[in-house]
């Protein structure tokens, strides 16, 4: 992390960003760093130094302020991943309705272990609940819901995005 | 046996309809009148309280603190700006009762939120849902939140009433310690989500350091039937401790799992038979009656228990945010604890030593139980942890994480018991593939 450069914030984001910040108090500009975050990481997948450095000019705040924000929340990759992020559920109520053979079976399917990427898929290791209890097993693909998994849903899953 | 319960008549009342999240089914369902009266007849803010104090309702996030007690915390009338804050960052483990009102019945938490803000005299709230509901629940809600705006139930000069009330949408990024509510405040500041240390209490010094109330998605939905239907309507059903209706999420090892919204006090029995019974025909085990959080409770002592703060406290545990996680005979309770205490291991902010160490120490000693390399010592340290957690922390995340740790060993020693003793036989029967390659 010892970029130094800058990164051109497309100006359709920085209009977004303005648009966030009239949310709160005038001339507080940290909230809107996770908001920043988020339609930067829509656009790269993933954060590198060069856009934290960014989203601090742009805000007139410290980079460490950007970075420690970024670096806390599970949502914000700053490695390299693949174009769809797929996050299995294995908190409690999905492990009782056989999450591990979901992941397992997802881990084979993509030759991926859980927490790497390929190009195209990154098997992230989520350890949070996803709050969709009574649809266990679960899984989000960037962040869109898929509930009560059976393998053959899985297989369509992957063939939609195979298709795209 | 279900015929006479009375079941989604509040949180979920919409959900009979063909568009439950739409603005027309809402409103054809009586929504919005109470806010329009509150607003063009410009009600006593206290008497808002009052009927809110007078109803019982408890807080849903999982604390239970009395709602209207908690309003009554802030000066209204003073000058000072205030904020209302909905905690829509659901993520105790087994709670997914929020999302569906958030989904179903948006309408219901954005009268809420309008009714809450005039009545502690907030000119602006905000709705913080967690980061991962970023694409199906937060679309869903923004739309819902511009069809109130445009039809000027929010906004300025609210139904030309000279009322401002502004009601913001907000996004996490994942974070399970957020949902505690002075670390949401952090996060809304565009900080780490740090609890902070109380006092002072966020209605005294809150959001931007202005008096604050922060009430969940569940709480604030139930507000404006409770406005309409009165006080007594409420609180004619449920105990006297436990007054109203509570959405339940039920998962596990059930046939329907599902959320169901029914009466306090209502028997766990029957809870269970609505969620369609255990599945396959198995015997219960056990039960987490409020959440990953809370002490495991068990089966045949649940079955015996009914839905209510007072009775699930009796039965050892704590109702919590209303997640019943049922669990079957055939559960390997050791491997549950490791899941649970992992999860914890990982959310722990950093901020407490003891939260933070005492987290990690629980999940590596279960970790070496489950894994075959445990030793009698291990589990005495073990069962030593929690004490040295609980109470000595900034938040209750510590808490959190200590509790199901000392009930499971307390009502299943034995199954820890026979990862110890007897490792062989009961990993083999696991086929722990990682043990087996060291036995080689």
């Amino acid at each position: 992390m010892n970029d130094n450069t800058f990164y051109n914030i497309p100006s359709e984001i920085c209009t977004k960003i303005n648009e966030w910040l009239l949310k709160f108090p005038d001339g507080k500009k940290k909230p809107a760093i996770i908001f920043a975050l988020h339609q930067i990481q829509k656009e790269n997948k993933f954060i590198k130094k060069t856009h934290i450095n960014s989203i601090a000019k742009f805000l007139g705040i410290n980079e460490i302020d950007v970075y420690e924000v970024a670096a806390f929340y599970s949502m914000f990759e700053l490695d390299k991943v693949g174009k769809h992020t797929i996050s299995v559920c294995t908190n409690v109520s999905c492990m009782l309705n056989g999450s591990d053979e979901i992941l397992s079976y997802l881990e084979e399917k993509l030759d991926l272990k859980v927490g790497t990427s390929s190009d195209k898929f990154f098997l992230k290791d989520e350890r949070e609940c996803l709050a969709a209890c009574c649809g266990a097993p679960m899984m989000q693909v960037n962040h869109k819901y898929y509930e009560n998994l059976t393998k053959e849903k899985i297989d369509e899953i992957i063939r939609d995005i195979d298709n795209e | 046996m279900n015929d006479n319960i009375r079941i989604n008549e509040l949180c979920y009342s919409t959900l009979s309809s063909d568009n439950p999240n739409s603005f027309e089914t809402y409103v054809s369902l009586g929504g919005y009148s109470t806010w329009k009266n509150i607003v063009s007849k410009s009600y006593d803010k206290k008497e808002i309280i009052e009927t809110i104090l007078k109803s019982g309702l408890r807080g849903r996030g999982g604390a239970g603190f009395p709602t209207g007690r908690k309003w009554s915390f802030i000066n209204q009338d003073s000058e000072d700006i205030k904020y209302l804050v909905c905690n829509a960052d659901e993520s105790e483990p087994g709670t997914c009762k929020d999302r569906d009102i958030l989904r179903y019945n948006p309408h219901a938490l954005i009268e809420g939120m309008l009714i809450a803000s005039y009545a502690i005299g907030a000119d602006t709230a905000y709705c913080y849902l967690r980061g991962e509901f970023m694409d199906d629940v937060y679309t869903s809600f923004k739309s819902a939140l511009k069809d109130a705006y445009d039809n000027k139930y929010i906004g300025k000069n609210i139904l030309n009433t000279n009322i401002d009330i502004e009601l913001h949408d907000l996004i996490g990024a994942g974070a399970y310690i957020v949902g505690e509510e002075t670390a949401m405040l952090e996060s809304i500041e565009g900080k780490k989500g740090y609890p902070r240390f109380k006092p002072p209490f966020p209605a005294l010094k809150g959001l931007f350091g202005s008096p604050t109330i922060i009430n969940n998605v569940e709480t604030l939905a139930s507000i404006p039937k409770i406005m309409k239907n009165g006080p007594q309507w409420f609180n004619s059903v449920g105990t006297k401790d436990s007054p109203g209706f509570k959405c339940f999420s039920v998962s596990g090892h059930v046939n329907k799992p599902g959320n169901y919204e029914i009466p306090l006090g209502t028997p766990f029995k029957k809870l269970l038979e609505l969620a369609g019974g255990m599945k396959n025909g198995k015997k219960i085990k056990a039960v987490i009656p409020g959440g990953s959080s809370v002490p495991v409770v068990p089966g045949e002592i649940m079955l015996e228990t009914n839905m209510d703060y007072e009775s699930i406290t009796k039965a050892g545990s704590l109702l919590g945010s209303g997640a019943v996680i049922v669990m079957d005979e055939d559960t390997n309770m050791v491997e549950v604890i490791h899941r649970i205490a992992r999860f914890y291991y990982s959310e722990s902010c950093g901020q407490c030593t003891p939260c933070r160490e005492g987290t990690g120490w629980m999940y590596k000693i279960i970790d070496k139980i489950l894994k075959g390399k445990g030793t009698l010592e291990d589990l005495k340290t073990l069962e030593s942890i929690p004490n040295m957690i609980s109470g000595s922390t900034i938040c209750a995340l510590g808490d959190a994480a200590a509790m199901p740790v000392e009930s499971f060993i307390k009502n299943y020693k034995k199954e820890f018991l026979k990862y110890i003793k007897n490792k062989e036989k009961v990993l083999g029967k696991n086929n722990n593939k990682e043990f087996l390659l060291q036995q080689k």
